[in-house]
């Protein structure tokens, strides 16, 4: 590892201020989990690192019922993995928690630096200088891309490599971000971008910015949820795809709902047309089956990921039966 | 009495038939009776070493700390084929606490690989080594490679075999890409005479993946240098090998370089040779006067330190109607890598059943890619994926039960040299792993479920050498206490060997395995013994330990027969204690009566004695496969394995599970989920880590159930040893290869059987 | 978050006044490389580039300077010789560095120094009470839960965290709490067998 400055700051404030240099400069350090690897292949070499785990009141998990929850970007993976009431009444979440990198990871990473993220993508991770690294070249265009993306590509081609934002936004959860004198808050799915909007980054902050919380309607009592990983190995592995539903269900039908999937595009990926299939959907096989030749109608695959779309369409089928009672044909 | 002998000693080790003169015992003792007439071997003791192994005490190379150590990192190729134009270590030499840069301008042309050198401005592959940094830390040598200003003229490369053998194809050496020059060929009988008398004729390919050894312990040796004299910590399979290649490179004189190893972190066949690290990082302790420690990362693992090549095969099968196979076809090619390597998979064809007429055509192929070397049963793992589908297929054309296939055509000699062998239990194995499985609730017709999930079960045969032979040697000391030494120059590789050696001088001396302690892997202290490889050590190195003991006894029993002035049939021996009631009682343990003896220590040499003329010595086995296939995924999930075995007698029953179960895993994680994958376009592999190059977890253990059906084998040997490393991993991926078909109803001829390939096949 | 009240950042000042009032004879019996007796603590400036680490090691308390790109497997492999823990991917993608973060498993080879101020930190050697094995490490003998032992530490270290937290796992929460440490040789049966019995013998 390079050497690097090291800042521990006491505000978010300072925080901010720290960070709010461009990106090669200095680089937010939460769990580390993402980061230290970055920093160990010399992906990243910032001068300065900034560690927020000294930031107070970022690593509480707050749920005012009926209202909200709203977990700190310093909570720990495993913490909502584990907590009663996300559990409760957030099953797809602690699911999607439980099912991230392995034990140990989970015990180290933080939310705020899951959906902060970097991908995935064997380029990008290596010796390669890529697109997403300055490079002009997306070698998994043509080289092996198997583990990339079908959909929302080019000119960069990788997956979101996090389970909890396929969730949070199945979810509705909006995004805290902090700078020096503003704030705002917005939904997940403003928060991430594809790579024709930024080639180089994967989600809207800027530098100075920081994720401090994320937000969580509280659902009422018919809506359901729930989030299924596919990995090719049960630890470790990020999601070959993933699919995260939450559904309102009411007299035999459902009455809405999204659906995200993850590991199909740069970002968590939801379609419109797929949501509005769902509303007033009758709970029978059929209708499902036509749900299924809808879900990413508009996916292109490289050479060797075709195999996801039909993945993508099965898993979303065995979450929705997993969530409803579904009645045969 | 019989004495010592000096033979012509001819065994399999690995794929390789070496002869060599051996030091044989020429002492016959009465063969052990079954294990259960055993007071101590076949038992499941506890490992000697287990306490350094939980305690974190267990100081392997890479945990050596000597005073003033420095540390050693390399420059590798970051390209596929290139050639140096210039090298600059200007910068890196000025950094603080870097002590020494070595390179191709300053180190001595060393031969290495044959035709290249220890450091060869001609790079062939990704990872080959380009300089190496000694530093007072292992961060500031990393410091400085970044700072090492290396030119480079790119080469046209090739990372693919089939493509490597193209006429216009990149050359990486100047004989051409086929490895020896030509392809390695055997015929036996006549394959077109076989192909006709034939009902069905079945032609088909089958492709397997290049698998990295990983061990979990990096390469990596620690080195001293004492004035002319050297001692090297190295994390290796074989002391003497690394010994002999360590001292040919530096011009040493053997004696002057010692090679410890106690404990090593797994090798899996890629430890059995010196690593270049070693000599660097001898050449840099020279230099600097000061020890080195070179540990490798996990990337240069990936890259640098061999593999399990690649197979392309075509096979073709030919069989009556009533299910004789009447000929076997084989034509493989396999990267060898950027460097001569054996990547032959013939074997599994030529000897697992019995067939008149077999040709076999193999390629061995250069491509820009990390060099392949022996790994856990080279050739068979990969042979076997193929060879035992295509059995099942020509059952199924046939109509035959694929274990009633089997056994019709079981070999009842040696295919190869129609000679008998030593023993072979396959049959029963057989019997009792289907029994065990359910062999009769498979799918009569594969795939036939309705799904989603669908189960199949499906099984493969596998035979391997393991015999093991001389020479090996054990050195048996019994001090005045009581207590014994048992010095060899054999390895533990965390098989059991520490453990094995003390039951066996246990069982002879009726002594408790307590007051044994083990001493291996020294090449100052310790007799000769090979490498362990080829599942081996335990064949070879168990009858010289039970031979030193039995030298022992009979060492006693003469200081008996003079203290008491008794002949030998008068006086009693057991649980460690001489006993006669003549002329009136008296009893002396063995302690006392060493204490009698002048010297201090009673020494015995053990000799492995010879194999057995005209026989030949495998292990056999099947497993038994049970595979859930998620059909909406594309997922396997194997269920259960059964594993039924003759490896002839267990030593250790808590070991051989443990090693069983081991090579089970390590079978899994090479059906389901390892593979290098190298950039096609870039020649660089993508996945030299632990994340993208997965091993199995512990969540992929299946349930294992574990059948040996054979106690012993007197004719190899007076332990009666057969190896199980090698045996435990090879019939798994075929195993399950044949179950998921019987669950899927898809042959899925490609490894690792990954959901995508599995979900597409489910989708044609 | 036990390191709440104590800013983990601490001032020079800070750092010597907690050492004082707290630690100090145990310092002198520590055998650090870079760990200097408080006298000297007190005067010499830290090498250039080196930030004051205070953590506790198998409950003894440790002060020394590290670069802040120091993990924590190096402090504990290197100044402290404590090679128990050992690294094989130095990823967080293996587990053969597992150590215990105030009770909880985490991968040592991943994580910075620095994140471990303030704590305390279990290593294998730490597991055992003298030259006394641990319950667990003696299930692992008992059951034969190894093979080459190079996993072994991180694999016991694992077997402690979980079974901290919940001492009666069922085989799931064996399989789960397990499944961040790779054993190549493939000895997990055995390993699991070792983890059950060691939660018998609890």
């Amino acid at each position: 590892m390079k050497p690097f400055v090291y800042h521990q700051p006491k505000s978010i404030e300072e925080a901010s201020v720290l960070s709010a240099k461009n990106w090669e400069e200095a680089v937010l350090f939460a769990g580390g989990t993402d980061v230290l690897g970055l920093l160990k292949d010399g992906i990243e070499e910032p001068k300065e690192v900034i560690n927020l785990k000294g930031l107070e009141g970022l690593d509480q998990i707050d749920f005012t019922k009926g209202k909200e929850l709203r977990i700190g970007a310093l909570v720990k993976i495993a913490q909502i993995a584990e907590h009663p009431a996300i559990k409760q009444s957030f099953p797809a979440l602690a699911q999607a928690a439980a099912q991230t990198a392995s034990p140990q990871l989970r015990n180290m990473g933080t939310i705020g630096g899951n959906i902060c993220q970097r991908p995935r993508c064997w380029y990008f991770r290596g010796d390669f200088h890529c697109l997403r690294k300055g490079g002009d070249e997306c070698f998994a265009v043509e080289g092996e891309n198997k583990y990339h993306c079908v959909i929302g590509g080019g000119p960069c081609y990788i997956v979101h490599p996090s389970d909890l934002t396929v969730v949070l936004q199945a979810l509705g959860a909006k995004v805290t971000i902090v700078w020096k004198g503003g704030q705002k808050t917005v939904p997940t799915s403003q928060f991430f971008v594809l790579p024709e909007e930024d080639l180089y980054r994967e989600n809207i902050l800027k530098p100075g910015e920081i994720v401090t919380h994320i937000h969580i309607p509280v659902p009422d009592s018919k809506m359901k949820s729930g989030y299924l990983k596919f990995k090719e190995r049960d630890v470790w592995d990020f999601a070959v795809v993933s699919v995260a539903a939450s559904v309102r269900i009411a007299n035999g039908r459902i009455e809405s709902g999204r659906i995200v999937f993850g590991g199909v595009a740069p970002k968590p990926w939801e379609e419109e047309t797929l949501n509005r299939e769902l509303k007033g959907l009758p709970l029978k096989d059929a209708d499902l089956q036509k749900l299924k030749a809808l879900a990413l109608k508009e996916a292109e695959p490289l050479e060797q990921n075709a195999y996801k779309i039909p993945l993508a369409r099965n898993l979303m089928l065995s979450l929705l039966k997993e969530l409803m009672p579904i009645i045969p044909n | 009495m019989a004495e010592n002998k000096i033979i012509k000693s001819k065994f399999f080790f690995e794929e390789e038939e070496i002869e060599q003169l051996a030091e044989v015992s020429e002492r016959k003792y009465r063969p052990w009776p079954n294990n259960d007439k055993l007071k101590v071997v076949g038992k499941g003791i506890t490992r000697l070493d287990g306490y350094d192994k939980v305690s974190g005490s267990a100081t392997y190379a890479f945990d050596v700390i000597l005073p003033r150590m420095t540390f050693a990192k390399t420059l590798r190729c970051p390209h596929p084929h290139a050639r140096i134009k210039s090298i600059d270590t200007s910068k890196a030499e000025k950094i603080k606490g870097v002590l020494g840069i070595i390179t191709y301008l300053n180190a001595p042309k060393i031969k290495w690989y044959g035709n290249s050198f220890l450091f060869d401005p001609h790079l062939r592959y990704e990872g080959d080594e380009v300089a190496c940094v000694a530093a007072v830390s292992e961060a500031i040598a990393e410091q400085a490679l970044k700072a090492i200003k290396v030119e480079y003229e790119l080469l046209p490369f090739v990372v693919d075999a089939r493509k490597a053998l193209k006429k216009d194809a990149p050359k990486l050496h100047k004989e051409g890409n086929v490895v020896r020059g030509k392809p390695s060929k055997y015929n036996r009988g006549d394959l077109q005479n076989g192909l006709k008398e034939a009902d069905v004729v079945i032609e088909q390919t089958f492709n397997t993946q290049v698998e990295i050894h990983n061990p979990t312990e990096p390469h990596g040796s620690v080195v001293n240098w004492n004035g002319d004299h050297l001692t090297i910590w190295d994390s290796t399979q074989g002391v003497f090998r690394v010994r002999s290649q360590v001292a040919a490179a530096l011009g040493l004189p053997e004696s002057n370089v010692r090679v410890i190893k106690k404990y090593m972190g797994g090798g899996f066949g890629s430890k059995l040779e010196a690593g270049k690290y070693t000599v660097m990082a001898a050449l840099l302790a020279k230099t600097i006067g000061r020890p080195v420690r070179i540990a490798l990362d996990r990337r240069e693992m990936n890259l640098a330190v061999g593999n399990r090549p690649d197979s392309f095969q075509t096979l073709k099968g030919a069989v009556t109607k009533d299910g004789r196979l009447t000929a076997l076809y084989l034509k493989s090619i396999g990267s060898a890598g950027a460097y001569p390597a054996g990547t032959g998979c013939a074997w599994p064809l030529r000897s697992m059943y019995d067939c008149p007429n077999v040709s076999v055509e193999e390629y061995g192929v250069y491509i820009n890619a990390g060099r392949a070397r022996a790994f856990r049963a080279p050739g068979h793992v990969q042979g076997f994926f193929a060879l035992e589908q295509l059995i099942d297929m020509l059952a199924e054309k046939v109509n035959m039960d694929p274990l009633e296939f089997r056994l019709q055509n079981y070999a009842h000699e040696e295919p190869n040299w129609h000679i008998p062998y030593t023993s072979k239990l396959l049959k029963q194995a057989y019997l009792v792993g289907a029994k065990s499985i359910g062999w009769e609730q498979r799918n009569k017709v594969a795939g036939s479920q309705s799904g989603p999930i669908k189960t199949g079960i499906g099984m493969s045969s596998q035979i391997w050498w393991g015999g093991g032979g001389p020479p090996a040697y054990a050195n048996l000391k019994l001090n005045r206490d009581g207590s014994v030494q048992i010095i060899a120059g054999s390895q533990d590789l965390g098989t059991g060997t520490y453990t094995i050696l003390a039951q066996v001088a246990s069982e002879v001396l009726d002594i408790p395995v307590e007051k044994i302690e083990v001493i291996l892997g020294d090449t100052d202290t310790a007799p000769y013994c090979g490498s362990s490889g080829g599942s081996t050590t335990a064949a070879s190195v168990t009858p010289a330990v039970r031979d030193a003991a039995e030298q022992m006894m009979d060492k006693l029993y003469s200081a008996a027969m003079a203290q008491f002035d008794l002949p030998k049939n008068k006086i009693k021996y057991a649980k460690g204690k001489f006993s006669t009631v003549e002329p009136k009682p008296r009893v002396l343990t063995i302690g006392q009566l060493a204490r009698k003896m002048g010297e201090r220590v009673l020494e015995t040499v053990g000799r492995r004695e010879a194999n057995p003329k005209g026989y030949a010595i495998n292990s056999f086995g099947a497993q038994f496969a049970e595979v859930a296939v998620d059909t909406n995924t594309g997922k396997i999930k194997v269920q259960k394995i059964v594993a039924a075995y003759d490896i002839g007698r267990v030593l250790n029953r808590l070991t051989i599970d443990n090693q069983i179960h081991g090579g089970i895993i390590q079978g899994l994680g090479f059906a389901l989920f390892e593979d290098r994958i190298l950039d096609r376009n870039t020649g660089k592999m993508l996945n030299a880590n632990f994340h993208d190059y997965k091993v199995p977890t512990i969540k992929d253990t299946p349930e294992i159930e574990i059948h040996i059906v054979s106690e012993t084998d007197n004719r190899l040997s007076n332990t009666g040893v057969k190896g199980v490393g090698e045996p435990a991993m090879i019939p798994t991926p075929a195993a399950v290869a044949n179950a998921v078909y019987n669950a899927i109803g898809k042959r899925i001829t490609s490894l690792p059987l990954t959901p995508d390939k599995i979900l597409m096949a489910l989708q044609s | 978050m036990p390191n709440k009240k104590k800013p983990s950042s601490l001032s020079r000042r800070q750092f010597i006044k907690g050492v004082s009032t707290g630690v100090a004879g145990t310092i002198a019996t520590t055998k650090l490389a870079r760990a200097l007796p408080i006298e000297k603590l007190e005067k010499a400036a830290p090498p250039e580039g080196h930030l004051p680490l205070e953590l506790k090691v198998n409950g003894k308390p440790y002060q020394l300077y590290v670069e802040p790109q120091t993990t924590l497997v190096e402090v504990l492999r290197n100044e402290l010789q404590l090679t128990g823990t050992k690294v094989s991917c130095n990823h967080g993608e293996c587990g053969a560095c597992t150590v215990l973060l105030d009770g909880k498993a985490v991968y040592s080879c991943h994580i910075l120094a620095l994140d471990a101020q303030g704590k305390s930190v279990t290593t294998i050697e730490g597991l055992l009470n003298g030259e006394e094995l641990h319950p667990i490490q003696k299930a692992f003998i008992k059951k034969d839960g190894y093979q080459c032992g190079f996993c072994t530490p991180g694999q016991i270290m694992s077997t402690q965290a979980l079974l901290l937290k919940n001492p009666n796992p069922t085989k799931e929460e064996i399989l789960d709490g397990l499944s961040g440490n790779l054993c190549r040789c493939g000895a997990y049966p055995k390993i699991i067998e070792s983890v059950e019995e060691a939660a018998k013998v609890k």
